[in-house]
């Protein structure tokens, strides 16, 4: 066993519920995810969200829209669809679940 | 000072720095290379560079203009190498394997387009044909031209390799294809660059497996190394055979186009199908006249020209079609060259069974005619008998003659005063008289359509003999008609002589005489300059002493000695 393996393995599973909890409330573009994200130190470099997104648009639970900028490129604006509003929330209870029963295992050593 | 190119990215216009954008480009290749399986690629590498353009404008300003390197560097860092975030969602690939020293050969790798070849009808003259091989190996086209304009006079072969290669190699139309066709360059070292690189990596990846090997590793990990490395020798492997497979292609293209030429140049050459076994020399003939001599006359020679050019033609052209095919990799399927080819084959064959089938009918019956010679019978007890003086008497033919197996016929075709004409070679038996008198009879045999024709065959045979006192002179030859056709025209003389009776075969007789029964079992050889005198049923030697070969047991006259002719004789010694 790889202990960087194991923690990449751990982060990536919750990446996707952090970025749909990210945009749960508003829609934004990546640049703005980027910076939520690194302050939760959830990610380090900026490439891996690209792929991510570009997933999660795949399977449905995301969508976007183009905006222009003032200062750049036009922007991509990600935002929650339905199913994906309904994933996350059973992420989210699943999450709470898993909290409590990793928290007990570690109480109780 | 340094220059600056102008890029677009992401829409917007950047100056940045020579060296600075190179580092750039080279990020964002790799990156395309690592998601080069993902759905989403374009759409990924739209929203990457859009992000990088968007840091990039913020380093910009009016009082700093260009992008600098370390503006470059610093936007890297941010968004990260590829192999940090490319692999989501399969974790088997791990950092630590990929680092830097692997970083360096994935930056240099989705640039090299490998080389295509096109014909180049930017630069055309007839098909482009021409100007495309000058790009696939960047030489001048004026050579390849010349080249092919050479080529056009030996026998039309440049021309028609033109032909092939103009339907074979597909037309540069999108710019993909234009810049493939100038991508990068095909030869030796490169392949063998190619090779050695793999093969570096071999020895990389293998070092990296010994040292996993000892350090307290799982399972899954030593297993993936070891499919990997099976992986890789499958891909050393498939070079390999690539370039083996490239090297049979040249020569199947060589040796194609080499035997294209020679069929073109049987075909429509003079002098091309020689006989080595003509009286005056050796002859040559061409196909031409060959057919006109055999075929029936109401079957055009055109018609079996056309035969052999489509039987053993086209199987040519595909040979060379599929080597051409092989060695610059076209994988465009032409279907209308296929079918096209397949039915003018059948058509060829078609025509060959034909051809070989009316030949067959013209040979279908045999007719013989029998012909008695009158000779004045001989004052003394024997007859001498000779050949006509020829002016190639010298020439030793006899060898050839008696062994060669030509299916129609004993014959040959000589040239004379420019005229052509057949001719064969007749052979001697000699027998007991039924009379008290010395007969010769020649017996003319020919095949034809049917009796008819056959019997029509063998009277247009022409042999002469003439006598001088008690000498008979044979001729060595007989002439096939000119106008006649080869119907397996075969002459045999049969000289029936009385008990008794004595002959004296001259040495130019070795010519003629062939496997005649007599008691001493002499070869042709040893018979001739001898007298033979004829016994019961075959002849004896009067004047054999000293010869060696003759039969040991020649007193005991109670042994039953073979049937005489004209049953074929067993072969002697």
């Amino acid at each position: 066993m790889n202990i960087e393996n194991t923690k990449a393995q751990m982060k990536k599973g919750v990446l996707e519920f952090c970025i749909l909890s990210v945009l749960s409330s508003g829609d934004q573009y990546p640049s703005e995810i980027i910076e939520k994200m690194k302050e939760a130190k959830l990610i380090v470099v900026e490439g891996t969200l690209y792929p991510l997104l570009m997933r999660l648009k795949n399977d449905g639970l995301l969508s976007y829209r183009w905006e222009e900028s003032l200062s750049g490129p036009p922007r991509k604006y990600y935002k929650l669809t339905p199913v994906g509003k309904q994933y996350l929330k059973e992420l989210k209870t699943t999450w709470t679940e898993l909290v409590n029963a990793v928290n007990k295992t570690i109480e109780k050593k | 000072m340094n220059k600056t190119i102008t890029m677009n990215l992401g829409g917007i216009i950047f100056h940045i720095e020579e060296d600075a954008y190179d580092k750039l480009n080279k990020y964002l290749s790799t990156i395309k290379g690592y998601f080069k399986d993902s759905e989403g690629r374009d759409e990924i590498m739209t929203d990457i560079e859009s992000r990088i353009a968007e840091m990039l404008q913020e380093k910009v300003s009016s009082a700093k203009q260009a992008v600098l390197l370390s503006d470059v560097e610093s936007v890297i860092a941010i968004m990260g190498k590829p192999e940090d975030f490319a692999g989501e969602g399969d974790g088997s690939e791990s950092k630590i394997n990929t680092e830097s020293s692997s970083e360096e050969n994935k930056f240099s790798y989705p640039n090299n387009k490998r080389r295509r070849v096109f014909r180049d009808e930017d630069n055309k003259i007839l098909g482009g044909v021409c100007a495309g091989i000058s790009n696939y190996f960047d030489f001048d086209p004026l050579w390849i031209r010349a080249a092919f304009a050479i080529s056009f006079f030996a026998f039309g072969s440049g021309f028609l390799l033109y032909l092939i290669l103009w339907i074979i190699i597909p037309k540069a139309k999108t710019t993909a294809e234009k810049l493939e066709m100038h991508g990068e360059k095909v030869d030796v070292n490169n392949i063998g660059k190619a090779v050695n690189e793999e093969f570096e990596d071999f020895k990389k990846r293998m070092n990296d497996f010994g040292d996993k090997a000892k350090s307290p590793e799982t399972k899954e990990k030593i297993r993936t190394t070891a499919q990997k490395a099976t992986e890789f020798l499958g891909d050393v492997f498939h070079n390999m055979i690539k370039v083996v497979g490239k090297i049979v292609a040249f020569l199947l293209v060589f040796i194609g186009i080499a035997l294209m030429v020679g069929l073109l140049a049987t075909i429509f050459g003079r002098g091309t199908i020689s006989v080595f076994n003509s009286p005056t020399s050796n002859i040559h003939f061409s196909i031409y006249e060959f057919s006109s001599a055999v075929f029936p006359a109401d079957l055009p020679v055109v018609l079996v020209i056309i035969a052999l050019i489509l039987f053993f033609g086209v199987p040519l052209l595909s040979l060379i079609y599929a080597g051409i095919r092989h060695l610059f990799g076209i994988k465009q399927k032409n279907k209308i060259v296929k079918y096209t080819a397949n039915s003018l084959w059948l058509i060829g064959l078609g025509l060959v069974i034909y051809i070989g089938f009316q030949i067959g009918n013209d040979f279908s019956e045999e007719a013989t005619v029998k012909q008695k010679i009158e000779i004045t019978q001989p004052t003394s007890q024997v007859l001498y008998l000779d050949l006509k003086p020829m002016p190639d008497d010298d020439i030793d033919l006899t060898y050839h003659r008696k062994r060669h197996n030509i299916n129609i016929g004993d014959w040959t075709m000589i040239s004379k005063d420019n005229n052509k004409f057949s001719i064969g070679y007749p052979m001697m038996d000699i027998v007991r008289s039924e009379t008290d008198s010395f007969q010769i009879v020649i017996v003319k045999t020919a095949n034809g359509y049917d009796k008819k024709e056959a019997v029509y065959h063998a009277k247009n045979i022409e042999y002469s003999i003439a006598q001088k006192d008690s000498t008979i002179f044979f001729n060595s030859f007989f002439d096939i008609m000119n106008a006649d056709k080869l119907r397996a025209q075969d002459v045999k003389i049969i000289v029936k002589v009385p008990l008794n009776k004595v002959i004296y075969l001259s040495k130019r007789m070795e010519k003629v005489i062939y496997n005649i029964h007599n008691l001493e079992d002499a070869i042709d050889y040893d018979m001739v300059n001898r007298r033979w005198i004829m016994a019961e049923e075959e002849l004896r030697c009067i004047d054999c002493n000293g010869l060696v070969t003759i039969r040991k047991h020649k007193i005991d006259t109670t042994i039953p000695t073979p049937p005489i002719a004209p049953v074929p004789a067993e072969v002697k010694k």
